[in-house]
């Protein structure tokens, strides 16, 4: 292998990505235009998504004054937030209607920006970074369900743990071993307990947010450096200054996403929509309640999971990360029309596991799951 | 092991636990009936002190009772008529409210015909202010005494209602903080383009 030339090909890649003569203000903001056409709402999304970010991390860490990250006292904290303190309710309603919030706008942000072909070159980055920063909001909502320490988020995350551990039984040799070993270093105990929560409440409050920043940070640069993809096979040739104009309609739109947030936050609590037993402080000699499910956010992989031999839902689910991950240059011959299609197919599944996808399970399994 | 499996196993491991410990929740008449009216899950907590149900060491349960609180469970025992106040240290206040409204004569016999509880139950009662009486709550499996638990629709209205004022002066300031951001960002755009304009002359000269 020539090293130089491939080290060459690569600050070539990356020179290319990133271009020093763009890096400024007038190129970046002052001389940006969004493409107007049938599917420009589409760019509003990643705004939408940014916007909840903030939300979460603000209320979250008004969450950080009180919460208490122990076994013992997590679950009072979390009353306690509830119940004593000022304006405790709304900020801990906020946070959670705002993490699904987030994950829904980043789902649809990356199905939209699939189907516009938004990972074209030179925008392979913006893409990468857009699907690691999907799969860290998915740990986001894995890591923040057990810290109320209840009975759904524990026992939740036992079945989420025991999956891992699962996929040894599918690997060859030495292999077998590292699922558990990766079980084991989360959990940090024999079961879930004090080693986890700690565990948990690191990833969720400073390693998940240190490298959601940075690859933000990323992502947006490379947004800015490239500015919107065309979106459409025909563009309509019309566009918008993205500063002042583009910005504009996106923090009205913020705005107005802000008030009916709100008023959702305000006046219908999150968990309302549960039984409330699965909100009862965590009792590992106690009795499991009915309804133990992940968010509906995994029910697109929970569901499978259930119905589905385990071994092909894995097998799946890696083989639809990867294609993912170097989607730019799996479709880069494929038209817009076609990525529409594959993208409306893997929306309408994701609805309908969602939605549908305890009826479905009943119709095969009978019972609930 | 697929989740469903795992997640049985959980199940059979923790009622071993609580048979060991002796404390197998009471499934009443009542609970079996909320929670298939409702769909529900709905456990002892919503009558009891305690979500196991009445029997056991823990808070909240007859063998954790002090000789003050034993003396209480005692009276409230005997509390066979309606507008008998009580204070059962083993129930919360919706079970001390069904006995304070039913007598205990009447609430045993409902055991027969738990459907009619709901009924019975004053409709004005609404123990933790959410606008949706304590009988309705126990129809719908939702917990009468958590303000945060209700069914969502009535919920949001009845929180809709309430919080009206503070709703239309964040409209009011988020109309008004979108309008001064709007000209704040006209205006710098106006000003880095004069910016970009004189630059560009002076270049040219």
């Amino acid at each position: 292998m020539n090293v130089p030339r491939t080290f060459g090909t690569i600050a070539d890649f990356f020179a290319e990505r990133f271009p020093i003569s763009k890096l400024n203000f007038r190129s970046m903001v002052q001389k940006k235009e969004v493409p107007i056409h049938r599917l420009s709402w589409a760019y509003y999304l990643g705004g939408l998504a940014l916007f909840f970010l903030g939300v979460q991390l603000v209320t979250g860490l008004m969450l950080l004054f009180y919460y208490e990250p122990t076994v013992s006292d997590a679950h009072a904290s979390v009353e306690y937030i509830s119940q004593h303190v000022e304006g405790g309710a709304l900020v801990r309603n906020i946070h959670s209607w705002g993490s699904s919030c987030m994950i829904f706008c980043v789902l649809v942000h990356m199905i939209t920006a699939f189907a516009m072909k938004a990972f074209e070159k030179p925008r392979e980055i913006t893409w990468i970074s857009g699907v690691a920063l999907l799969f860290l909001v998915f740990g986001f909502g894995f890591t923040g369900y057990l810290l109320p320490w209840n009975q759904i988020a524990v026992n939740a995350t036992k079945v989420g743990l025991q999956s891992i551990e699962e996929v040894g039984n599918y690997l060859p040799g030495a292999l077998a071993e590292i699922p558990t070993r990766i079980k084991e270093t989360i959990q940090g105990e024999a079961t879930v307990g004090q080693a986890t929560l700690s565990r948990f409440y690191a990833l969720h409050v400073v390693i998940l947010p240190l490298g959601l920043l940075s690859i933000l940070g990323l992502h947006l640069l490379s947004i800015q450096i490239h500015g919107m993809s065309q979106g459409v096979d025909r563009p309509t040739g019309r566009t918008e200054r993205f500063f002042p104009m583009f910005i504009l309609k996106d923090f009205s739109l913020w705005g107005v996403v802000f008030l009916g947030f709100f008023v959702v936050a305000l006046c219908l609590p999150f968990e309302a929509f549960f039984a409330y037993p699965l909100f009862a402080p965590y009792d590992a000699l106690g009795s499991t309640p009915d309804g133990i499910k992940p968010e509906w956010y995994f029910f697109f992989i929970y569901y499978p999971l259930e119905l589905l031999p385990f071994w092909l839902v894995v097998g799946l689910t890696m083989v639809v990360k990867v294609v993912l991950f170097i989607a730019p240059w799996i479709f880069r011959g494929t038209s817009r029309k076609t990525l529409r299609a594959i993208a409306v197919g893997g929306a309408l599944y994701m609805v309908v596991m969602t939605i549908f996808g305890q009826q479905i399970y009943e119709i095969f399994k009978g019972g609930h799951s | 092991m697929k989740i469903g499996v795992a997640l049985r196993s959980c199940v059979v491991v923790s009622a071993l636990f609580a048979v060991m410990q002796g404390e197998v929740s009471a499934r009443s008449e009542f609970q079996v009936f909320s929670q298939a009216n409702s769909g529900r899950g709905v456990d002892c907590a919503m009558c009891h002190a305690h979500p196991n149900g009445p029997e056991g060491l823990k808070p909240g349960q007859i063998g954790s009772l002090n000789a003050q609180e034993l003396k209480l469970l005692g009276l409230a025992r005997t509390a066979f008529e309606p507008g008998s106040s009580v204070e059962n240290p083993i129930l919360n206040d919706f079970g001390n409210r069904i006995v304070f409204e039913l007598g205990k004569r009447t609430f045993l016999e409902l055991r027969a015909q738990p459907e009619l509880l709901g009924s019975l139950l004053s409709a004005d009662s609404d123990l933790d202010h959410d606008g949706i009486p304590d009988a309705t709550e126990f129809l719908q499996g939702t917990h009468p005494l958590s303000s945060q638990h209700g069914a969502p629709g009535a919920l949001f209205l009845h929180n809709l209602g309430e919080q009206w004022f503070p709703i239309v002066m964040l409209a009011v300031a988020t109309a008004l903080g979108l309008y001064g951001l709007r000209h704040l960002l006209i205006w710098f755009s106006i000003l880095t383009d004069q910016w970009s304009a004189e630059s560009s002359s002076s270049e040219g000269d």
